[in-house]
């Protein structure tokens, strides 16, 4: 049997230590998979991840990457784990340019892979390349995204999570952004990513959990979920079926 | 007007800016004012005095003065050990105390108010240790040569002018050049993201304590030497470093120092101008134009 890359067993976190948001989540995440987290405003989505990656405490459960338990490591930590988060937003430093950016992240790194590892994302990323001296604060919205994808890419995450990377920008841009998620999920990159662009989302996943008031409710293939008016008037906030559509 | 008021305040800039470079780091990324770090001034400058005066004991050769300095070579020593110590002080006093307040989630007052107690606490252990009466390094007298345009220094003076120079270099290339110093510009702007991006946010914290510190006793064994040691030495210039590290902008480490020298000769300009007695007035007017003018400094960031 396969080991999952991520589960979160009997999960429970919060802000406040007697207010929990997320409710005893149980979640396993398959190797290579891309799953996208759904649900409505306040369900504990984006405290789900936050405490996965560290940055929300964790009340009660567990955290697994892979066979090991990471739920009481600091965020740093989970870096060399092998765990990247991508926050919604301020997700970059404004203040330090592009290329301070990526060496701040690839700091983690043995000194000789940095440069290389750099240049690879510029390779990737070539509009970074060309403003890599330019303070960070000074790209649009798009190119920020890029720059925190690149920047968590920099340690060959074995599990990438994102929240809500397509907020804020324009349906050109957040397909280009969802474009270059798949291109990394294809490179074997285990991918959570929480979404309120459900259309989007789920035409890239392979799989959704939706989450309400900090529980599963209900998970599946994404292409079930798209075609599912129940689940879609329910869940997501539309009355009809999402069509799938690739960005 | 005497030319001489330009070395008088480059020489107190100087001293002011390399103390203004520590507030402005801790601020920037603890996040509160610490009315404690004047007493940091005081420790390295009485510390070198005490670890100065051991080693001349050991050996009378380690006072001779050096070429044409006041002090021999105890007193070079005596600051590299005392910037250990004084650095080794400051995170003691954080584990001690700032790093369980801030665990506790404690607003920024009260961190202010626990610096304010730590201010006297450490004063008055000083005063305990070491009595109210000045002490000096040496007593050694210098005679200040003509350096041109009507300028005249010792070269005590001109040596602290060149160690504070180099320090802030050093600070500037740390902040701008290395892993160590990307990572407190990124815990400045944005702890939780640096965490995230694999900081050790707490790593960090203490850098700043010990290299804020390790300033702080450098301006305090420089105020020792050309003026007097006396446990007040810090207290009495926590007003022109705040008011040197808010006019630079918080954050910014050339922005403290051209502070720090505005502010210093500002203060040699009103000694000549309206008399010694307002000499204490300018670092508040300052502070109070700044924070109605300009709060973000010459080369803070806007909020």
């Amino acid at each position: 049997m396969t080991v999952p890359a991520l589960q979160t067993l009997a999960l429970a976190a919060g802000y406040e230590p007697d207010l929990p948001i997320v409710r005893g989540v149980d979640l396993s995440v398959a190797p290579g998979e891309l799953l996208v987290l759904l649900g409505p405003n306040g369900a504990g989505k984006s405290t789900l991840v936050k405490a996965i990656a560290g940055v929300v405490p964790v009340h009660s459960g567990n955290v697994l990457l892979g066979t090991r338990d990471i739920t009481h490591i600091a965020a740093h930590g989970k870096i060399g784990e092998g765990l990247a988060f991508v926050p919604q937003t301020e997700n970059i430093f404004a203040t330090l340019s592009i290329h301070e950016n990526l060496q701040l992240a690839a700091a983690v790194l043995p000194r000789s892979r940095r440069g290389e590892k750099i240049a690879s994302l510029y390779q990737r990323f070539p509009d970074l390349a060309t403003k890599s001296s330019r303070p960070a604060g000074t790209l649009s919205g798009g190119q920020r995204q890029m720059l925190a994808v690149a920047r968590a890419l920099i340690i060959d995450p074995r599990v990438l999570i994102l929240d809500e990377p397509s907020a804020g920008l324009s349906p050109k841009i957040v397909a280009e952004v969802f474009s270059m998620l798949k291109e990394i999920n294809a490179d074997g990159v285990t991918i959570i990513l929480v979404e309120q662009n459900v259309k989007a989302a789920l035409a890239i996943a392979s799989r959704a959990v939706i989450l309400v008031e900090g529980k599963i409710r209900h998970e599946g293939a994404a292409s079930t979920l798209l075609g599912d008016p129940i689940i879609a008037k329910l869940y997501l906030g539309t009355s009809q079926p999402q069509e799938a559509q690739q960005p | 007007m005497n030319p001489q008021f330009l070395m008088d305040g480059l020489i107190a800039g100087a001293m002011i800016g390399l103390g203004a470079i520590g507030v402005t780091l801790t601020y920037s990324i603890l996040r509160f004012a610490n009315f404690a770090h004047g007493e940091l001034l005081s420790w390295g400058a009485y510390l070198a005095l005490a670890l100065s005066g051991g080693l001349g004991l050991l050996s009378t050769t380690l006072s001779m003065p050096i070429g044409p300095f006041s002090f021999g070579w105890s007193l070079p020593l005596a600051t590299i050990l005392a910037i250990i110590l004084t650095g080794l002080l400051a995170l003691a006093v954080d584990a001690v105390l700032f790093g369980r307040l801030r665990s506790r989630g404690s607003a920024v007052i009260i961190l202010v108010m626990a610096s304010f107690g730590v201010s006297l606490a450490l004063r008055s252990l000083l005063e305990f240790i070491f009595t109210s009466k000045p002490a000096y390094y040496t007593k050694a007298l210098q005679i200040a040569v003509k350096i041109g345009g009507g300028l005249r220094a010792t070269p005590d003076q001109l040596l602290s002018l060149g160690v504070a120079l180099v320090a802030v270099v050093a600070i500037h290339l740390l902040m701008t050049r290395t892993d160590i110093g990307r990572s407190m510009r990124a815990v400045s702007e944005n702890p939780a993201l640096a965490g995230i991006a694999g900081v050790d946010v707490r790593r960090v914290i203490r850098v700043v304590w010990f290299i804020g510190a390790a300033l702080a006793c450098i301006a305090g064994i420089m105020t020792g030497l050309l003026v007097q040691i006396r446990p007040y030495l810090g207290h009495d210039l926590l007003l022109p470093l705040f008011a040197a590290a808010i006019l630079g902008g918080i954050g910014s480490v050339p922005g403290a120092m051209i502070a720090g020298l505005i502010v210093g000769l500002s203060e040699a300009a009103a000694v000549q101008l309206v008399g010694a007695e307002w000499r204490a007035a300018v670092s508040f007017v300052i502070l109070v134009a700044v924070l109605l003018l300009r709060p973000r400094g010459l080369f803070g960031r806007a909020a």
